[in-house]
């Protein structure tokens, strides 16, 4: 009885200790530093994005995001956990602590992005993406109307799923939505038969055909129902992580604005501590400035971010260019001077 | 021996011939269904020996079976899981050397501890975080360590639910009743996602033994009315007997009850830890990557987009021989007991 009693004790002291220690304000950036080890969510389970190599290793487009934060929080891009995650999970995993940061296929949406709705804060898109909708080219559907009254096959619990009812409600058009839970299911669904068309991210339907039998036999409708801004996420109650990540992501842009790569990095280090006069390259690789400090990273966190993952086009070229196995066409992923709508505000 | 078999097989046709073919409509009939039977075994295995790839099962099984282990540290979860697969085949053919007939059953606990010494390092070995654990290995490990936990807690818990003392009766009979009307994935998604909100900031309960105490939690609850079961068909006069001995409250529920209860109870504590095996899967969808998890994961490489099917195969196949493995042992294990109870 006496043990029982202590056991209760204990336990009360516990919850209290609990209550305390989470008033306290202290980020989850020395939380991260402390531990020396960065808990990144990932997917795990998109072509391109994030994967699982048979080696068992992770790969992807999100995972180079992961590691560039981690080279810039611990100083060691290999120092993470990570956890993979369902879509319908990944905002508790935030909001418990469970990660530190979700680098998943995540939408940047309003709903989300507000202390009203899912609580969190966006570090700049990582890849614009749109919904699009992929059919057999046999079936001869060329666009939104030929789906009327036809089923369609969506993951749930996503803003694909709104997308889609939105797209058809609008136009007036009735259709059937057959929901599964993970985009392979949506695939799978798609390539047995049980659907006229499959709708999701017009990079993961490219990622998806790329694996088929024939990807010539199937197309990807013009129609673009969304605007999907993807980014990386985390709690947005911690300003000190959200700008941490926010300035990784455009160090990521700036240096292939500036040409700066993973092979050069450390020529262009040398070249900037020789020419006092280069103030802008200075300030970039931390030279001058003491620029990394004001986000609590290290003054040099770009020349780790970029001798270890290299630059955004870099990032890019490796999992998505046309060489590698999910070619997506870079389009409105260029830098701003080329096209596109990557652009990185000035590191002053 | 011979001509038995021929004329036994004779007899088979006849009985054959007499119950498919006896008449023209049952003919067409039988004929119908052997036809459809033949083209679908013939269809199944032209699929899986020509159709099929299983390039995306060879190429990785190192990952079905150990997750993302470190590769040079590989043999430890290959060491105990060979080591329980050899253990079962030994229980089964009952062995011959008397000392580990007699220690059977602790050997069998004994591979608890040194399964974790394997997987989690310590003492002499380079320690391994359990995000590296995955596959078959930590299926294993979350069925084994759940069952293990569960089984003394479900028989307290069972004790308590027939308990003298209202208190502990009315508290064990809600814990129970409780658990029973919550879903599995309900108390696993609890585990997983709410239980680190309640713990201070530096304590952190891992998130394989967060499933594996949610499991046991959830499964304690079905093995305490399994044993409860058990004890209420222990006839009243045994503990009257007992009491007439001088045995103690302890000494009848440990000689008497305790072992009586768990024989009768046997069938359905093997229906749990079949069932709990095969719900391990649902860790999948709460990001552990075990074996169906691990599938998962391996579809979405971009080597093997499409192969759906394959793996199924493969991941059904795999469950149905742990499962059959499972169900072997616990049926020899329930032909030794009543052998026992005969010699009473």
């Amino acid at each position: 009885m006496r043990r029982l009693v202590t056991g209760i004790v204990g336990l009360a002291a516990l919850l209290a200790g609990c209550a305390t220690t989470n008033q306290d304000n202290s980020s989850r950036l020395n939380l991260i530093k402390n531990r020396n080890e960065l808990i990144c969510g990932v997917s795990g389970k998109i072509p391109g994005f994030s994967f699982l190599k048979s080696d068992g290793s992770y790969q992807g487009l999100d995972v180079d995001i992961c590691k560039a934060f981690a080279a810039a929080i611990v100083g060691d891009s290999e120092k993470i956990q990570y956890r993979p995650l369902t879509a319908a999970e990944r905002f508790t995993a935030i909001k418990t602590g469970e990660i530190d940061l979700l680098s998943r296929n995540t939408t940047f949406t309003l709903s989300r992005d507000s202390s009203g709705g899912n609580g969190l804060t966006f570090a700049p898109v990582i890849f614009h993406d749109g919904q699009g909708l992929m059919v057999k080219k046999e079936s001869k559907i060329s666009s939104l109307k030929d789906l009327a009254n036809k089923s369609i096959c969506v993951g749930s619990g996503t803003t694909t799923e709104q997308n889609i009812n939105d797209a058809f409600e609008s136009a007036a058009l009735p259709y059937t939505p057959i929901k599964y839970q993970d985009l392979n299911q949506v695939v799978a669904g798609y390539l047995q038969g049980r659907c006229s068309a499959m709708t999701s991210d017009r990079s993961q339907l490219a990622a998806a055909r790329s694996g088929f039998k024939n990807p010539k036999e199937h197309i990807i409708l013009d129609d673009v129902l969304s605007k999907e801004p993807l980014a990386p996420a985390s709690d947005g109650q911690d300003q000190k992580l959200a700008d941490a990540m926010r300035w990784v992501v455009f160090s990521l842009i700036s240096a292939e604005e500036q040409g700066i790569t993973k092979s050069n990095i450390d020529e262009k280090v040398l070249i900037a501590k020789d020419n006092p006069q280069l103030k802008p390259l200075r300030r970039f690789l931390g030279i001058d400035g003491g620029l990394g400090e004001k986000i609590g990273l290290s003054n040099d966190f770009v020349v780790k971010v970029i001798s270890s993952t290299g630059n955004y086009g870099e990032i890019y070229d490796r999992h998505l260019g046309p060489n590698s196995e999910v070619p997506i066409p870079r389009g409105q992923n260029e830098l701003y001077n080329k096209g596109g709508v990557h652009i990185s505000p000035p590191f002053n | 021996m011979f001509k038995i078999n021929i004329s036994s097989i004779i007899f088979s046709l006849k009985n054959l011939k007499k119950t498919l073919f006896s008449n023209l409509f049952n003919t067409i009939i039988s004929l119908l269904i052997i036809l459809f039977i033949s083209k679908a075994c013939f269809n199944t295995f032209e699929w899986l020996i020509f159709k099929a790839d299983w390039k995306v099962v060879t190429t990785n099984l190192p990952l079905y079976a150990f997750g993302s282990f470190p590769p040079n540290e590989q043999w430890r979860p290959a060491t105990w899981i060979i080591s329980l697969l050899l253990l079962s085949i030994l229980t089964l053919c009952g062995p011959e050397w008397k000392w580990l007939r007699k220690n059977l059953l602790k050997v069998w606990v004994g591979t608890i501890p040194i399964g974790l010494y394997l997987l989690y390092g310590g003492i002499g070995l380079s320690p391994i975080m359990s995000r590296h654990l995955g596959g078959l290995t930590l299926t294993i490990l979350l069925t084994i360590c759940s069952s293990f936990l569960s089984l003394p807690f479900g028989i307290v818990l069972a004790l308590c639910r027939q308990s003298s003392l209202p208190f502990v009766e009315k508290l064990s009979s809600i814990y129970i009743d409780v658990m029973r009307s919550i879903p599995l994935i309900a108390v696993l998604f609890f585990g997983q996602l709410l239980i680190p909100l309640f713990l201070p900031v530096g304590i952190e309960i891992d998130r394989v033994w967060r499933a594996i105490f949610a499991f046991s939690l959830f499964v304690s609850a079905y093995i305490a009315e399994d044993i409860r079961g058990g004890l209420q068909s222990i006839p009243n006069t045994q503990i009257e007997a007992a009491n007439s001995l001088g045995l103690n409250q302890y000494q009848i529920i440990q000689f008497i009850l305790i072992p009586q209860a768990i024989r009768i109870a046997l069938p359905a504590l093997t229906n749990q830890s079949i069932g709990l095996f095969q719900n391990t899967s649902l860790m999948a969808i709460l990001g552990l990557v075990e074996l169906l998890g691990i599938g998962r994961s391996i579809l979405a490489n971009p080597e093997f987009i499409g192969q759906y099917i394959e793996v199924y195969v493969w991941l059904a196949s795999v469950y149905w021989m742990v499962c059959t493995i499972m169900a072997v042992l616990a049926r020899n294990l329930e032909q030794k007991m009543t052998i026992n109870q005969a010699n009473f």
